[in-house]
């Protein structure tokens, strides 16, 4: 059989993000969309499903774009030490009523 | 759902009986077909389609379940006993379900013409009297959607595949097509049951609706359409050796302990 591979992202309630939920394998769409729901829709679990065939997916794992070698801690809010900032914006304003 | 619906005890004894007659070979047909098709249990053609055919005989088995429920009640029963304590003689379900799983193009066709039956039975089940039934039906119809886009896709892979897949599903429709006919044939108490509107529709006139339903989709996939012929009248008292067999294996547990409670 000419199967190919199919992701399947999940809601779990309306309004929530998708995420990914696993893959099945099977030979069109239609069929993917079937199996997806026995896999990931057939106890009640999920509100959505979208299936989405492999190939479509562009993929990026270099390390080079996603962990560069430099320190870049300054992009991630824990960069910013604000603790000892915050402490004394917060007895100013107890102290000023 | 209708507002005329007879409260239970208001039903005469004829057509308590037509209703019972109605509710035992609609289950059957849902209960026998889920056993048959529970059997490609680890043996379908690829892991995903084995557990997309157990979850579809789960549930129509629990379609099943659901009328023996109805039908206990209303013949003060028990839904197991009516399940798994008849002989199969007993059983009424369509000359459809007596043929064994045999191969995937020929439980692909089977489902293929049983669940459009099924559809246009449940169609006219939706609209009946009967409000509980009624209820039912229309909760049926929602899973069974379902079914049908699965019976669908697979025929119309097998069709289109051509070679062995192509002939052994056009055999298969050859073969089943008198017996899928029998989904329809008249029952006995069938006057009562439209004369108090639990059946909205004569079976003759589903049965006519069914073939104008598969007939475009055969058509267009160039498979054989059957003939026009009237359902045979024993199409639900007739049983073979092969439902014999299975009738065997589907009462082992029930019938190694009598009375054991589960």
């Amino acid at each position: 059989m000419t199967d190919s591979v199919w992701e399947v992202f999940r809601q779990e309630d309306e309004g929530d993000a998708m995420t990914h939920a696993g893959s099945v394998r099977a030979p069109d769409a239609e069929l993917a969309l079937h199996y997806a729901r026995e896999f990931y829709g057939r106890r009640q679990e999920s509100t959505r499903l979208w299936v989405v065939p492999r190939e479509a997916i562009n993929e990026l794992d270099d390390p080079d774009w996603l962990k560069p070698p430099f320190d870049r801690s300054y992009k991630r809010p824990g960069g910013y030490l604000i603790k000892h900032k915050l402490e004394a914006a917060k007895a100013r304003a107890e102290e000023s009523p | 759902m209708s507002s005329a619906a007879p409260p239970e005890a208001l039903l005469g004894d004829v057509t308590r009986d037509a209703l019972a007659e109605l509710l035992l070979a609609t289950a059957d047909d849902e209960f026998v077909i889920g056993f048959w098709d529970s059997e490609w249990t680890g043996i379908a053609p690829m892991l995903e389609e084995d557990v997309a055919m157990s979850s579809i005989a789960q549930d129509e088995i629990g379609h099943a379940r659901a009328l023996y429920e109805l039908l206990a009640e209303t013949t003060h029963d028990d839904p197991d006993r009516i399940a798994f304590g008849r002989p199969a003689d007993a059983f009424r379900h369509a000359a459809l379900m007596n043929h064994p799983r045999t191969d995937w193009a020929f439980t692909v066709a089977r489902r293929f013409l049983y669940e459009h039956a099924d559809a246009v039975r449940l169609e006219a089940l939706a609209r009946s009297s009967h409000e509980r039934l009624a209820g039912l039906a229309g909760k049926m119809r929602r899973e069974e959607s379902y079914h049908r886009m699965h019976a669908d896709a697979w025929l119309q892979r097998l069709a289109e595949a051509g070679g062995e897949a192509r002939k052994r599903l056009t055999a298969a429709l050859q073969r089943l097509w008198p017996d899928a006919d029998a989904v329809f044939t008249p029952l006995s108490g069938e006057p009562e049951l439209l004369a108090s509107g639990v059946l909205a529709e004569p079976l003759a006139a589903l049965h006519g609706r069914w073939r104008a339903r598969v007939r475009p989709t055969l058509e267009r996939l160039s498979l054989p359409v059957g003939g026009d012929g009237a359902p045979p009248p024993d199409g639900r008292t007739r049983r073979t050796d092969d439902f014999r067999w299975l009738h065997g294996e589907f009462t082992m547990v029930a019938g190694s302990e009598e009375g054991a409670t589960w």
